[in-house]
């Protein structure tokens, strides 16, 4: 194995995941307080 | 004996009777009771002086009471024992009033401990707790509660509510806020400030602003506008609790394009008579600028789309010096060059605003700027590349390919001036439509909704629909009919009703109108009470807002003068929460489910709206009803609702209440269903509201269907409405798009590695990717 295949990156590292939380974003779900996320986590898509 | 005492933290302190006779001494002088027998017995004997008969009598009590506790066998009592003997003792000697008025300090006192200790247990959480453990620090998700500063502020924010709530706000509002009743917004900032304010850059930049160290000039290129309107935005809100927002940022940042292009235009012209004619430069600056120069005060400029005016008579004075041939051909190259450099400089001007705005910081160091702009609807092409360069940046994303977070866009829309093909900025909202599907910014604002056509007078921007991003809206002026403008106002304070408490405790229709009716008269009393507080504060309590003269008609006070008049040109606004709950709660469905409930829905809120209306008309100010945004706000009501009542089925069984009034997130609607239910609620909400729908997958694929909902807003009365889809990232291969379990780009999964080797294969496909950290 190379050294370049045995280098690993991105142990641990999650995705960010953007929503809008009221009529703005704040950055990624974990910024959000408890009722929001529950919220989030709730929200159905809509059909066009 | 007695000899020591257990106190309430657990130490054992040797016994003192005084300190039991100090406490006797103090409820006999709150009682008034000794004082009556101290006269009675002054007229007789004249013997003891008033002091000498209150701390014998004290003594005589105290001991009474250590004699009770020895009977008792308890030899090392605690405080709570001690005053229990106090109290028989003081009932047994005769003292019966100040036995009450004992009583009622010792519940005093426990009740300021109670405080203190919640509050202390409050400042524990803050400095012991991570933002991931504990919830008060996620309360606002726009201040990173783990920073030291972000700490700082909290500890602030939350001393000052335990403040307010104990010696400012009077004990009904007080109990209602504690009880959840409702909700006072920004209370820490009760005393101090205002919400937000809708900042005009073009008269702020005219003659240049200090920001208290210093004073900044006037801008003289598109970079200096916009780096400038960054530290406007910044300035301010380190005068107020809330956002800011810009309303007229494409007529404002025209102006720098415009000089930007003068600019670049005399030098580039200058650079080709120097190629086409041989002469240096000596010669030709001082001449093209001479010329320049009296043209500009004929008013005839050079501009970004060429007019004929200047061309002409440049080329006519031109032509006396130089061969026309050559003049004609410098002009063509000048205008060319000129446009990409403006172009170019413009695109570097939003992407550094973006930057900034994303980046810098205020209050204290533990926010960034809640900034918002809006723009859409000036025609002018130096308007229209601002805006194409604005929305191109912002698609792109910050240096890491991130979505930016701030500024919240808001792009207007207007039939006969972008809606539609053949509208002059039509071109802007495809582009706009294109960005928002990828980035979730702009939203939309819709100028031809009634409620926000009928301020409209087109020629004067300033009576254009604006939001701040979160959806305040401010526009009506009851105070003052003739400035129904949106420039230089904003909000004062909000307070928000817990609609669902009224429902769950009243059952009945007719009867939760009468509480909606004591509650609203609750909130505007609040309101009026805060008011008068912020109407106190002074023009250098707020050297930006006011001593800048953002806020309207603040210029016209001085250093020392009150705001409390300029003031009323703000809004009071009365907010709520949980209209779907209610609904529920009254007629067993909620407003997306039945057509009666959206009628009783509609009712309400227009109750609600004529109650402001009312109060407006009375106090001679701006009452307005407000669809509360209540991030903070929205686990608070139901958290405690839940408690009080239980769990009641579509009513408390979640840990969230519904914003506003909107149809339920976790209800099956379609789109449109949703967008048409809710618009009327709109145009009853005149303090601010916001509709959203999800989509799913990525918009991006289907463009069309974007924009059908965005056409659908339109027509059926939205005034702001937005898009949600999910925005993903891979911090490791920079991916922007959905990411379900698996990163579509570098094939890892949340948490995984891959190797160093796949990563430089995809560098090769994807040059722009971003570096991730500890990669060289």
């Amino acid at each position: 194995m190379s050294e370049k295949e045995k280098s690993q990156y991105g142990e641990g590292v999650g995705f960010e995941r953007i929503r809008r939380i009221t009529g703005y974003l704040v950055g990624t779900i974990d910024r959000f307080n408890n009722a929001k996320r529950a919220e989030v986590n709730d929200r159905v898509k809509h059909g066009v | 004996m007695i000899f020591t005492v257990k106190k309430r933290d657990g130490r054992e302190m040797p016994f003192n009777i005084e300190k039991i006779s100090d406490a006797i001494i103090k409820a006999f002088r709150a009682s008034g009771e000794l004082s009556e027998q101290i006269k009675a017995s002054q007229d007789q004997l004249d013997l003891l002086g008033h002091e000498d008969l209150l701390t014998s009598t004290a003594l005589k009590v105290s001991a009474y009471a250590v004699g009770r506790l020895e009977a008792e066998g308890k030899n090392k009592p605690d405080i709570e024992e001690i005053q229990d003997a106090v109290e028989k003792a003081l009932t047994e000697c005769g003292y019966g009033v100040t036995a009450k008025s004992y009583i009622l300090y010792r519940a005093e006192r426990t009740r300021v401990r109670e405080v203190n200790t919640r509050l202390m247990h409050t400042l524990r959480d803050i400095t012991f707790s991570s933002a991931k453990e504990s919830d008060l620090k996620r309360e606002n998700a726009n201040i990173d509660g783990d920073t030291a500063m972000g700490t700082m502020l909290k500890y602030g924010s939350e001393s000052a509510k335990h403040f307010y709530t104990m010696m400012m706000l009077k004990p009904e509002h007080s109990r209602a806020h504690m009880e959840g009743d409702i909700h006072i917004h920004d209370l820490d900032f009760y005393s101090l400030t205002m919400t937000c304010c809708q900042i005009d850059l073009i008269k702020l930049f005219k003659n240049g602003f200090n920001t208290g160290h210093g004073h900044l000039r006037e801008p003289k290129d598109i970079r200096s506008y916009a780096a400038l309107a960054a530290i406007a935005i910044q300035s301010n809100q380190n005068d107020q609790h809330g956002g800011q927002s810009v309303p007229n940022f494409d007529y404002a940042m025209a102006d720098g394009v415009r000089i930007t292009y003068r600019k670049a235009y005399l030098s580039n012209m200058v650079k080709a008579l120097m190629l086409f004619t041989g002469k240096d430069e000596e010669e030709i600056l001082p001449l093209v600028k001479k010329l320049h120069a009296e043209m500009a005060e004929m008013g005839m400029v050079a501009t970004l789309v060429p007019n004929e005016k200047f061309v002409e008579a440049e080329a006519r004075e031109l032509s006396k010096t130089y061969e026309i041939e050559m003049v004609m051909k410098s002009q063509k190259f000048a205008e060319k060059q000129a446009f990409e450099e403006t172009d170019k400089a413009t695109f570097q001007a939003m992407e550094a605003f973006v930057h900034n705005l994303n980046s810098m910081h205020s209050r204290a160091g533990a926010q960034t700027p809640f900034s918002s702009i809006n723009y859409g609807m000036c025609t002018e092409p130096e308007a229209q590349l601002v805006m194409k360069n604005l929305l191109l940046t912002t698609e792109e994303g910050l240096g890491g390919g991130e979505t930016a977070i701030f500024p919240i866009q808001i792009f207007r829309v207007k039939e006969g001036v972008n809606l539609n093909p053949g509208d002059p900025n039509y071109d802007l909202f495809k582009l706009a439509c294109r960005v928002s599907a990828k980035r979730l910014f702009p939203n939309f604002s819709f100028q031809d909704a009634p409620y926000n056509l009928q301020y409209y007078k087109p020629g004067h921007p300033e009576t254009e629909i604006s939001y701040m991003g979160c959806r305040t809206r401010v526009i009506g002026n009851n105070y003052d009919p003739s400035r129904e403008i949106s420039y230089g106002r904003g909000n004062l304070s909000f307070t928000s009703i817990n609609l669902p408490r009224i429902a769950i405790k009243m059952k009945s229709v007719d009867l939760f109108f009468k509480e909606l009716d004591r509650m609203l008269q609750l909130v505007s009393d609040q309101l009026m009470e805060r008011f008068a507080v912020q109407s106190k504060r002074k023009v250098k309590n707020f050297p930006f807002l006011m001593g800048q003269g953002v806020w309207i008609d603040s210029d016209k006070l001085g250093w020392e003068d009150t705001v409390g008049e300029v003031i009323k040109h703000g809004t009071l606004s009365i907010g709520f929460i949980g209209l779907a709950e209610t609904l529920v709660m009254l007629t067993g469905k909620h407003h997306g489910e039945s057509e009666a409930s959206q009628e009783l829905g509609l009712k309400i809120i227009s109750h609600m709206r004529e109650f402001c209306d009312k109060e407006s008309k009375r106090l001679g100010l701006n009452f307005s009803l407000l669809a509360t945004p209540a991030e903070g706000l929205s686990g608070r009501f139901v958290r405690m609702d839940k408690k009080k009542f239980g769990n009641i089925p579509g009513v408390t069984d979640r840990d969230y209440y519904t914003n506003s009034f909107h149809v339920p997130v976790y209800y099956k609607i379609s789109a449109f269903k949703k967008l048409s239910l809710e618009a009327p609620y709109h145009a009853l909400t005149n303090a601010g509201h916001i509709s959203y729908v999800e989509l799913d997958g990525d918009p991006s694929q289907n463009l069309e269907a974007f924009e059908k909902i965005v056409h659908h807003m339109a027509k059926v009365g939205i005034g702001y409405g937005s898009i949600n889809h999910p925005v993903d990232r891979d911090p490791v291969c920079g991916f922007v798009g959905v990411i379900g379990d698996v990163c579509p780009r570098c094939g890892r999964s949340e948490g995984h590695a891959i190797s160093l080797e796949k990563i430089e294969e995809l560098r090769k496909k994807f040059p722009g990717m971003p570096a991730f950290r500890g990669i060289r």
